[in-house]
Protein backbone atom coordinates (compact mmCIF):
# COMPACT_ATOMS: atom_id res chain seq x y z
CA UNK A 1 0.00 0.00 0.00
CA UNK A 2 2.76 2.28 0.98
CA UNK A 3 4.22 1.42 -2.37
CA UNK A 4 1.48 2.42 -4.31
CA UNK A 5 1.40 5.68 -2.75
CA UNK A 6 5.02 6.75 -3.16
CA UNK A 7 4.85 5.52 -7.09
CA UNK A 8 1.61 8.12 -7.35
CA UNK A 9 3.86 11.05 -6.06
CA UNK A 10 6.93 10.13 -8.15
CA UNK A 11 4.62 10.05 -11.17
CA UNK A 12 1.99 12.85 -11.72
CA UNK A 13 0.80 11.51 -14.87
CA UNK A 14 -0.98 8.64 -13.91
CA UNK A 15 -4.53 8.69 -13.45
CA UNK A 16 -5.73 9.26 -9.68
CA UNK A 17 -7.06 5.67 -8.69
CA UNK A 18 -10.28 5.94 -6.20
CA UNK A 19 -9.02 4.13 -3.05
CA UNK A 20 -5.75 6.11 -3.10
CA UNK A 21 -8.75 8.93 -2.12
CA UNK A 22 -10.41 6.89 -0.16
CA UNK A 23 -7.76 5.53 1.60
CA UNK A 24 -6.35 9.12 2.27
CA UNK A 25 -9.79 10.67 3.19
CA UNK A 26 -9.88 7.47 5.71
CA UNK A 27 -6.27 8.44 6.81
CA UNK A 28 -8.03 12.67 7.23
CA UNK A 29 -10.72 11.18 9.21
CA UNK A 30 -9.13 9.40 11.97
CA UNK A 31 -6.89 12.71 12.70
CA UNK A 32 -10.20 14.58 12.95
CA UNK A 33 -11.61 14.83 16.93
CA UNK A 34 -14.99 13.52 15.63
CA UNK A 35 -13.98 10.56 14.08
CA UNK A 36 -13.86 8.46 17.58
CA UNK A 37 -17.82 9.08 18.19
CA UNK A 38 -19.01 8.12 14.73
CA UNK A 39 -18.86 5.31 12.91
CA UNK A 40 -16.41 5.41 10.53
CA UNK A 41 -17.91 4.20 7.28
CA UNK A 42 -20.63 6.23 7.01
CA UNK A 43 -18.93 9.73 6.23
CA UNK A 44 -19.10 10.98 2.95
CA UNK A 45 -15.85 12.63 2.15
CA UNK A 46 -17.34 15.53 1.65
CA UNK A 47 -18.21 15.82 5.29
CA UNK A 48 -14.59 14.55 6.01
CA UNK A 49 -13.12 17.85 3.75
CA UNK A 50 -15.47 19.82 5.39
CA UNK A 51 -14.76 18.93 9.08
CA UNK A 52 -11.01 18.85 7.66
CA UNK A 53 -11.28 22.68 7.04
CA UNK A 54 -13.08 23.26 10.73
CA UNK A 55 -10.39 21.80 12.43
CA UNK A 56 -7.83 23.51 10.90
CA UNK A 57 -9.39 26.51 10.98
CA UNK A 58 -9.83 26.06 14.39
CA UNK A 59 -6.62 25.11 15.03
CA UNK A 60 -5.55 28.21 13.49
CA UNK A 61 -7.44 30.23 15.85
CA UNK A 62 -6.13 28.35 19.07
CA UNK A 63 -2.54 28.52 17.97
CA UNK A 64 -3.35 32.24 17.61
CA UNK A 65 -4.93 32.84 20.77
CA UNK A 66 -2.02 30.57 22.32
CA UNK A 67 0.20 32.92 20.89
CA UNK A 68 -1.78 35.86 22.35
CA UNK A 69 -1.22 34.81 25.65
CA UNK A 70 2.54 33.86 24.93
CA UNK A 71 3.35 37.29 24.08
CA UNK A 72 1.60 39.16 26.85
CA UNK A 73 3.10 36.87 29.51
CA UNK A 74 6.48 37.68 27.95
CA UNK A 75 6.24 41.22 27.68
CA UNK A 76 5.27 41.22 31.27
CA UNK A 77 8.31 38.35 32.23
CA UNK A 78 11.46 39.44 31.70
CA UNK A 79 13.49 36.22 30.99
CA UNK A 80 16.89 35.61 31.84
CA UNK A 81 19.04 32.83 29.58
CA UNK A 82 18.81 30.90 33.43
CA UNK A 83 15.09 31.39 33.71
CA UNK A 84 14.97 30.19 30.39
CA UNK A 85 16.73 27.11 31.29
CA UNK A 86 14.68 26.12 34.18
CA UNK A 87 11.76 26.59 31.74
CA UNK A 88 12.96 24.48 29.57
CA UNK A 89 13.63 21.40 32.39
CA UNK A 90 10.24 21.77 33.49
CA UNK A 91 8.92 21.29 30.07
CA UNK A 92 11.10 18.25 29.52
CA UNK A 93 9.65 16.64 32.65
CA UNK B 1 15.77 8.11 11.10
CA UNK B 2 12.34 6.59 12.61
CA UNK B 3 14.46 3.95 14.43
CA UNK B 4 16.33 7.02 15.67
CA UNK B 5 13.04 8.25 17.15
CA UNK B 6 12.32 4.88 18.34
CA UNK B 7 15.67 4.60 20.23
CA UNK B 8 15.02 8.04 21.89
CA UNK B 9 10.81 6.84 22.88
CA UNK B 10 12.66 3.92 24.76
CA UNK B 11 15.07 6.31 26.62
CA UNK B 12 12.27 7.69 27.87
CA UNK B 13 10.88 4.55 29.28
CA UNK B 14 7.97 4.76 26.13
CA UNK B 15 9.07 1.37 25.46
CA UNK B 16 5.44 0.36 25.02
CA UNK B 17 4.48 3.31 22.92
CA UNK B 18 7.50 2.60 20.63
CA UNK B 19 6.57 -0.73 19.94
CA UNK B 20 2.92 -0.07 19.25
CA UNK B 21 4.54 2.75 16.62
CA UNK B 22 6.51 0.30 14.86
CA UNK B 23 3.76 -2.13 14.94
CA UNK B 24 1.38 0.86 13.94
CA UNK B 25 3.66 1.53 11.39
CA UNK B 26 4.02 -1.87 9.65
CA UNK B 27 0.25 -2.75 9.79
CA UNK B 28 -0.91 0.49 8.23
CA UNK B 29 2.19 1.38 6.51
CA UNK B 30 1.74 5.00 7.57
CA UNK B 31 3.63 7.50 6.62
CA UNK B 32 6.21 7.50 9.64
CA UNK B 33 6.11 11.62 9.23
CA UNK B 34 2.40 11.84 10.62
CA UNK B 35 3.16 9.96 13.75
CA UNK B 36 6.42 11.57 14.52
CA UNK B 37 4.57 14.71 15.40
CA UNK B 38 2.57 12.08 18.32
CA UNK B 39 5.91 11.33 20.51
CA UNK B 40 6.45 13.51 23.49
CA UNK B 41 10.14 13.52 22.25
CA UNK B 42 9.38 15.84 19.29
CA UNK B 43 7.39 17.81 21.20
CA UNK B 44 9.82 18.31 24.28
CA UNK B 45 12.39 19.47 21.29
CA UNK B 46 9.57 21.76 19.64
CA UNK B 47 8.83 23.49 23.10
CA UNK B 48 12.72 24.30 23.66
CA UNK B 49 13.17 25.39 20.35
CA UNK B 50 10.29 27.40 20.14
CA UNK B 51 11.26 29.22 23.74
CA UNK B 52 14.90 29.89 22.06
CA UNK B 53 13.39 31.68 19.37
CA UNK B 54 10.84 33.21 21.66
CA UNK B 55 13.70 34.33 23.90
CA UNK B 56 15.95 35.38 20.53
CA UNK B 57 13.25 37.56 19.57
CA UNK B 58 12.33 39.28 22.42
CA UNK B 59 16.28 39.95 22.51
CA UNK B 60 16.85 41.61 19.38
CA UNK B 61 13.59 43.72 19.36
CA UNK B 62 14.21 45.32 22.47
CA UNK B 63 17.44 46.54 20.64
CA UNK B 64 16.00 47.73 17.72
CA UNK B 65 12.66 49.39 16.80
CA UNK B 66 11.17 46.09 14.70
CA UNK B 67 8.06 45.64 17.41
CA UNK B 68 6.28 48.80 15.87
CA UNK B 69 5.74 46.82 12.15
CA UNK B 70 4.46 43.58 13.74
CA UNK B 71 2.34 43.17 17.08
CA UNK B 72 3.95 40.94 19.80
CA UNK B 73 1.64 37.96 19.27
CA UNK B 74 1.69 37.75 15.25
CA UNK B 75 5.78 37.61 16.29
CA UNK B 76 5.00 34.96 18.43
CA UNK B 77 3.02 33.37 15.93
CA UNK B 78 5.52 33.38 13.07
CA UNK B 79 8.06 32.11 15.55
CA UNK B 80 5.86 29.13 16.42
CA UNK B 81 5.24 28.47 12.67
CA UNK B 82 8.68 28.57 11.72
CA UNK B 83 10.03 26.72 14.36
CA UNK B 84 7.15 23.80 13.09
CA UNK B 85 8.18 24.06 9.92
CA UNK B 86 11.79 23.18 10.61
CA UNK B 87 10.84 20.48 12.73
CA UNK B 88 9.10 19.14 9.66
CA UNK B 89 12.57 19.21 8.13
CA UNK B 90 11.57 19.85 5.01
CA UNK B 91 9.62 16.94 4.22
CA UNK B 92 6.13 18.58 3.58
CA UNK B 93 5.07 20.91 1.02
CA UNK B 94 3.57 23.18 3.79
CA UNK B 95 6.83 23.02 5.82
CA UNK B 96 8.70 24.69 2.64
CA UNK B 97 6.26 27.22 2.29
CA UNK B 98 6.31 28.51 5.56
CA UNK B 99 9.83 28.90 5.74
CA UNK B 100 10.21 30.74 2.22
CA UNK B 101 7.28 32.79 3.28
CA UNK B 102 9.52 33.92 5.94
CA UNK B 103 12.78 34.70 4.54
CA UNK B 104 10.96 36.92 1.55
CA UNK B 105 10.97 40.33 2.01
CA UNK B 106 7.84 40.89 -0.01
CA UNK B 107 5.64 39.65 2.78
CA UNK B 108 4.04 43.07 3.81
CA UNK B 109 3.16 43.07 -0.23
CA UNK B 110 2.40 39.08 -0.18
CA UNK B 111 -0.39 39.82 2.72
CA UNK B 112 -1.92 43.01 0.95
CA UNK B 113 -2.44 40.72 -2.01
CA UNK B 114 -3.78 37.77 0.05
CA UNK B 115 -6.06 40.01 2.17
CA UNK B 116 -7.64 40.91 -1.12
CA UNK B 117 -8.09 37.63 -2.44
CA UNK B 118 -9.20 36.27 0.49
CA UNK B 119 -11.93 38.61 0.58
CA UNK B 120 -12.81 38.07 -2.88
CA UNK B 121 -13.35 34.93 -1.82
CA UNK B 122 -15.65 35.20 1.26
CA UNK B 123 -18.63 36.66 -1.03
CA UNK B 124 -20.68 33.61 -0.59
CA UNK B 125 -22.66 32.19 -3.87
CA UNK B 126 -19.83 33.29 -6.57
CA UNK B 127 -19.59 29.90 -8.03
CA UNK B 128 -19.73 30.67 -11.84
CA UNK B 129 -23.19 29.53 -13.82
CA UNK B 130 -21.19 26.98 -16.23
CA UNK B 131 -19.78 24.88 -13.52
CA UNK B 132 -22.52 25.32 -10.48
CA UNK B 133 -24.56 22.36 -10.81
CA UNK B 134 -23.79 21.08 -7.06
CA UNK B 135 -23.02 24.36 -5.56
CA UNK B 136 -20.88 22.71 -2.57
CA UNK B 137 -18.86 20.61 -4.91
CA UNK B 138 -15.60 18.43 -3.58
CA UNK B 139 -13.87 20.42 -5.41
CA UNK B 140 -14.66 24.03 -4.24
CA UNK B 141 -14.44 22.25 -0.92
CA UNK B 142 -10.67 20.90 -2.02
CA UNK B 143 -10.03 24.60 -3.11
CA UNK B 144 -10.59 25.63 0.11
CA UNK B 145 -8.55 23.14 1.95
CA UNK B 146 -5.77 24.00 -0.63
CA UNK B 147 -6.11 27.47 0.58
CA UNK B 148 -6.09 26.78 4.15
CA UNK B 149 -2.75 24.15 4.33
CA UNK B 150 0.28 26.78 3.19
CA UNK B 151 1.79 26.10 -0.46
CA UNK B 152 -0.73 23.92 -1.42
CA UNK B 153 -3.03 26.40 -3.41
CA UNK B 154 -2.13 24.51 -6.88
CA UNK B 155 -1.77 20.93 -5.87
CA UNK B 156 -3.40 17.40 -7.01
CA UNK B 157 -6.57 15.86 -4.85
CA UNK B 158 -3.99 13.25 -3.32
CA UNK B 159 -1.59 15.71 -2.81
CA UNK B 160 -3.60 18.15 -0.91
CA UNK B 161 -4.78 14.98 1.30
CA UNK B 162 -1.09 14.01 2.32
CA UNK B 163 -0.10 17.73 3.43
CA UNK B 164 -3.53 18.35 4.92
CA UNK B 165 -2.79 15.25 7.24
CA UNK B 166 0.23 15.99 7.97
CA UNK B 167 -0.45 19.67 8.97
CA UNK B 168 -3.05 18.53 10.89
CA UNK B 169 -1.05 16.63 13.21
CA UNK B 170 1.68 18.95 13.61
CA UNK B 171 -0.52 21.82 14.19
CA UNK B 172 -2.42 19.41 17.32
CA UNK B 173 1.32 19.14 18.45
CA UNK B 174 2.34 22.75 17.87
CA UNK B 175 -0.91 23.68 20.36
CA UNK B 176 0.13 20.90 22.79
CA UNK B 177 3.56 22.34 23.01
CA UNK B 178 2.44 25.71 23.54
CA UNK B 179 -0.17 25.01 25.80
CA UNK B 180 2.56 23.04 27.76
CA UNK B 181 4.42 26.71 27.64
CA UNK B 182 1.89 28.66 28.98
CA UNK B 183 1.16 26.90 31.83
CA UNK B 184 4.36 26.50 32.65
CA UNK B 185 5.34 30.56 32.72
CA UNK B 186 1.88 31.10 34.15
CA UNK B 187 2.72 28.93 37.00
CA UNK B 188 6.54 30.51 37.21
CA UNK B 189 4.69 34.19 36.69
CA UNK B 190 2.28 33.04 39.85
CA UNK B 191 4.63 31.78 42.05
CA UNK B 192 7.63 34.31 42.06
CA UNK B 193 7.32 38.20 41.08
CA UNK B 194 10.01 37.88 38.10
CA UNK B 195 9.11 41.49 36.78
CA UNK B 196 12.07 43.15 37.77
CA UNK B 197 15.42 44.22 36.00
CA UNK B 198 14.53 45.60 32.59
CA UNK B 199 17.48 45.06 30.26
CA UNK B 200 16.71 48.64 28.54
Amino acid sequence: MSSRRLRSRQSSSTRITEDQIIELVSKLQALLPESRIRGNDRVSASKVLQDTCNYIKSLHREVDDLSERLSQMLATTEMSSAQAAIIRNLLTQ
Amino acid sequence: MDAEAANRGTEDTHKSDACERERKRRRTGAHPQSLRWKSPTEQQSYSSKLLEALHHARRTSTSSSAANATPRSRAVREAADRVLAIAAKGRTRWSRAILSKCRTLKLRKKRVAVAFGRGRHRKPGFSSPAEAKNPPTLERKMKTLGRLVPGCQKLSFPSILEEASDYIAALQMQVRAMSALTEVLSSLGSSSPSSSDPNS
